[in-house]
């Protein structure tokens, strides 16, 4: 592969091309929240939480998506990229209802995480407070909208890795929701092989094994990216 | 009461501040102070009328805990109307022997509509959230506001919440 020259918050790298910022700042030690990428699964920067400013753009740019062009001169760690990370999250934490704690994924959840990186003593923005629905008709396991931050990992490890298509969106805005089947209850979906890879990698206590309890509930995002890995190896 | 957690430091706490309010020390009327540290959301008139107080009172004042800071559990009452709330508390639920009316008196409190985090009545200077609180957390903050200093959750690393 050939390589190219950027320059990433000062740190003059050489890089392959075809390389995310993303993935050449995770390979340096260069730290930027994520919460829709996982590796392994397509990236489709949902979340905007990984937005890097770009000289000669004056766009804010998702790492996760865009790949780095020669010469380019990124930076990661602006004040102004500081202020949206922030923000951003308190909306996370203001559309849906986080209780914490009541919630199944205290204490291992990746969302309190970005809360604590990106220093959120409170959320600015007035809750929503919708009433959402928690559906528990699945006989392994639960979905609770009340959680979900709308990161769409569970939609492409279902399609994307499990081949199973069982998770879609519906509406948008605040009303947007991610549906089993043609919107029915996860219970009655016809696609669900039961493989649990969507619980692993949902980063909050969205969704969850019905035998946890508040606070019990660990994910395994990693498993999911070894187990693409893997695939990718032997093929 | 999550104050009472950081235990024997509540001495060192002590040495420095006069505490001359709280659950235990109670007085009819809100003192002047330097710190309060103010549990509980927003969910009636006569909470409404208290934070008023309280942060006319104080010069720095602490929202404490998640449901100061977020309304937490008190706040799940807001996905529904007050109405239902009302309904399904005293008279639709199984427990309820069919004959109970939502509590009607003016001497009772006026619930609001909807509960609300502090913040979004009165200023609020500093935040420290928990579903309880830390007790270090607490220690670190209130050492740092009597010893003329402002403490920083962020650089510390202590925040939590739930
Ligand atoms: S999903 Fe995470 S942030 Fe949301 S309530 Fe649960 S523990 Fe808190
Ligand atoms: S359990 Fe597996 S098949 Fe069922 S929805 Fe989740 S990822 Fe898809
Ligand atoms: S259920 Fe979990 S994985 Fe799916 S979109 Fe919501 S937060 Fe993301
Ligand atoms: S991680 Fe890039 S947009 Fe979500």
């Amino acid at each position: 592969m050939p390589k190219i020259s950027v320059k990433i918050d000062d740190k003059d790298l050489e890089v392959e091309v075809g390389t995310t910022v993303l993935d050449v700042c995770r390979a340096n030690d260069i730290d930027i929240p994520t919460m829709c990428h996982l590796k392994g699964l397509v990236d489709v920067g949902a979340c905007r939480l990984c937005l890097v400013e770009v000289e000669g753009t004056s766009k804010l740019l998702p790492s996760c998506t865009t790949k780095v062009q020669a010469n380019q001169v990124i930076h990661t760690q602006t004040d102004k990229l500081k202020k949206y990370r922030r923000m951003i999250t308190e909306l996370f934490f203001a559309e849906r209802n986080h209780v914490c704690s009541v919630c199944i994924a205290n204490g291992n959840c990746e969302l309190q995480d970005l809360g604590y990186k990106v220093g959120m003593e409170n959320v600015r923005f007035p809750y929503l407070f919708q009433n959402c629905e928690v559906d528990s008709s699945h006989s392994k396991f639960v979905m609770d909208h009340n959680r979900c931050i709308m990161c769409t990992r569970c939609v492409r490890v279902c399609s994307d890795v499990e081949g199973a298509h069982n998770w879609g969106i519906m509406n948008r805005g605040y009303q947007v929701r991610i549906i089993a089947d043609f919107n029915v209850p996860w219970g009655d979906s016809t696609t669900c092989t039961y493989c649990g890879k969507c619980v692993d990698v949902c980063p909050t206590g969205a969704l969850w094994n019905k035998d946890a309890t508040q606070g019990s509930m660990q994910k395994y995002p990693q498993a999911v990216s070894d187990l693409v890995e893997k695939r990718e190896m032997k093929s | 009461m999550s104050l009472l957690d950081i235990d024997e430091r509540i001495l060192d706490v002590a040495a420095l501040a006069d505490i001359v309010k709280c659950p235990l020390v109670d007085g009819k009327e809100f003192p002047q102070v330097d710190i309060a540290l103010v549990e509980g959301s927003v969910t009636s008139d006569e909470h409404w009328h208290e934070i008023q107080d309280i942060r006319a009172k104080s010069k720095v004042l602490i929202a404490f805990g998640d449901c100061a800071v977020t309304a937490n559990v008190t706040g799940m009452r807001n996905y529904f109307s007050k109405d239902e709330v009302f309904n399904r508390s005293y008279r639709d639920a199984q427990s309820n022997d069919g004959q109970g009316q939502p509590p009607d008196h003016f001497t009772l409190l006026k619930l609001h509509d909807k509960v609300v985090p502090l913040h979004e009545v009165v200023p609020i200077d500093f935040y420290i959230p928990g579903c309880p609180p830390e007790a270090d957390t607490i220690f670190y903050v209130l050492a740092e506001f009597l010893n003329g200093r402002i403490p920083n959750l962020e650089q510390e690393r202590k925040l939590k919440y739930g």
